[in-house]
């Protein structure tokens, strides 16, 4: 007996990091997130100042709409991205993947001020815009929603890109072959074919996307500290800085944070089971290959 | 059906797109001025003076620790638990893989305010600032290291191997960390430089944790943002090549990888 505990020690420190850093931290958010302010009870105040308060909808709208504008485009250049690395030979494979990984390591404050270079107050394109007379480039206010925007766009493209690839080996020659035998043009077979076969990657990067954006704190914070209105912002704000902290309400705006991501990983999930007919070809097609 | 000769466009375009702000950070830094169309006064002086800059280099030796002892120990806590679960319990692997998920789920803010919000105004060694940021990227690069190391066992197939090794007489102990262990050693490695990567990115957890206890290369560039253009250009340049070698070495390991099988 004393034996066949002692392997159970090994387990030891796996527990203690996941209890102590991931369990109890979360578990104790929530809790709080239900709790009054310096008392002890049970309340849904905080709940209903989030939904009810002006800037705190105003960051779960715009957390929202950021998020996904900027995983809707990411995802339709990826699918472009894609598909001609897919088409392509290895050498332009080689090339656009280098890149791809590249920059996705270009993220947060480094891009934020990169785009500051660009596109802030005294920015090149800015200084191009002006010099050229293009007013859409001068005129453009990079501290707003819209370069909050562009600049979320920027690094969803290079990480979903390089989620979709993979999945683009799964459309075959044969079936390229066999629409194009029925008298299918390219564009029949990618609406018709390609495009379908592909739904559940799409969805799936998508909800990825999604949950990648609504996080992102670092981007945001560089460009406007905390003068954006987005649930990362006001989340976190709660508990850093010279204010005093208020633990409890910020709690609740985690644990929004935390329910939309689980939302968009749950809505994706239902929407790759209702596709029967996919993921049975999916399988058929793993079991060819074996 | 004949080639499309979109792709090669495509792919130029998103290129410029995707290379423009990084060119544009480099130009910054290497010069002086960048008042008209294109910039003046070529300098590598904002390099020199970032070199000369004591604290730019502890910064960088603090984000350089603290990368490498969470994921030391992650490592080790990760073998040790696949340790139990492949040998005595393997009813365990689906709880493992569901606790080693959910930071995947909880990134970067939320992680690191429920981190606080807990430990802020703990006693003694628990509000330790240097404790709670090494603990929670432990926990931040969790889904990675575990994602690595579990796909590694399964590729050499671990069991067998742990079989193989005790009919030669070796103990289960010794079967695991001597036999199993040195063959999954790169696919650890790859998964180490992936997470080095991602702490070597990261601000919210430094910036939330540590903040001014622990001030990070993170912090560093996020504090020289309010100073000169020129020089913070020069923190990201020298901060992204550091993300970049890390990558390579990644790379190059995974391709090696690849041909031995």
């Amino acid at each position: 007996m004393k034996k066949k505990r002692l392997h159970l020690l090994a387990l030891v420190p796996f527990l203690i990091l996941v209890g102590l850093f991931e369990l109890l931290p979360l578990v104790m958010v929530v809790f709080r997130s239900f709790m009054p302010e310096h008392a002890i009870g049970l309340t849904l105040a905080h709940y209903v100042r989030i939904f009810t308060t002006r800037l705190y909808q105003q960051a779960v709208l715009n957390s929202i709409i950021v998020s996904a504008v900027s995983s809707v485009i990411g995802i339709a250049a990826a699918y472009f991205g894609a598909k001609a690395v897919h088409e392509g030979g290895p050498r332009l494979q080689h090339f656009f993947k280098t890149i791809l990984s590249l920059t996705s390591n270009f993220a947060g404050i480094p891009l934020a001020f990169s785009y500051i270079i660009l596109l802030g107050k005294v920015g090149v394109l800015v200084l191009w815009g002006k010099k050229f007379g293009m007013d859409s480039l001068s005129n453009f206010n990079l501290y707003s929603v819209w370069g909050l925007m562009i600049i979320y766009i920027y690094f969803q493209i290079p990480l979903a890109t390089l989620l979709l690839i993979p999945s683009f080996d799964a459309i075959r020659k044969e079936w390229k072959e066999c629409v194009s035998l029925l008298g299918g043009t390219s564009f029949t077979f990618w609406t018709k074919v390609g495009l379908p076969a592909l739904r559940p990657a799409l969805f799936g990067t998508v909800s990825v996307l999604f949950a990648n954006a609504l996080a992102a704190y670092a981007t945001a914070y560089a460009l406007l500290q905390n003068n954006f209105s987005l649930i990362p912002i006001r989340l976190s704000e709660q508990f850093v800085g010279d204010i005093t902290q208020h633990k409890e309400f910020g709690s609740a705006l985690a644990v929004v944070l935390m329910v939309l991501m689980v939302v968009s990983i749950l809505i994706n999930d239902t929407i790759l089971k209702k596709g029967p007919l996919l993921s049975a070809s999916s399988k058929k097609k793993r079991e060819d290959e074996s | 059906m004949k080639k499309s000769k979109s792709g090669p466009v495509t792919v130029l375009l998103l290129s410029i797109y995707l290379l423009l702000p990084l060119l544009m950070t480099l130009l910054y830094s290497v010069f002086s001025r960048w008042s008209d169309i294109l910039p003046e006064g070529f300098t590598l002086q904002y390099y020199s003076e970032l070199f000369a800059d004591k604290s730019f280099a502890v910064s960088l030796l603090r984000t350089v620790l603290i990368s490498m002892l969470p994921i030391l120990l992650t490592a080790l806590a990760i073998l040790l638990t696949m340790y139990v679960v492949i040998i005595y319990l393997p009813g365990l692997e689906k709880y493992i893989r569901i606790l080693c998920t959910i930071p995947y789920a909880i990134q970067g803010v939320i992680l690191a305010v429920s981190v606080l919000a807990l430990y802020s105004n703990a006693p003694g060694i628990l509000s330790n600032r240097t404790l709670l940021l090494t603990g929670t990227y432990c926990v931040a690069i969790l889904p990675y290291m575990y994602q690595g190391i579990q796909s590694s066992l399964l590729s050499v197939n671990a069991p067998r191997l742990i079989e193989a090794a005790q009919m030669l007489g070796a103990g289960r102990l010794y079967a695991f960390f001597r036999v199993v262990v040195p063959n999954i050693l790169s696919g650890v490695v790859i998964s180490a430089m992936l997470s080095a990567s991602i702490i070597f990115g990261d601000f919210v957890i430094a910036n939330t944790l540590g903040g001014n206890y622990f001030e990070t290369a993170q912090i560093y560039l996020y504090q020289t943002l309010f100073a000169s253009g020129q020089k913070t250009s020069a923190v990201i340049m020298v901060l992204f090549l550091v993300t970049l070698i890390i990558s390579l070495v990644a790379f190059s390991l995974k391709k090696k990888e690849r041909r031995q099988e």
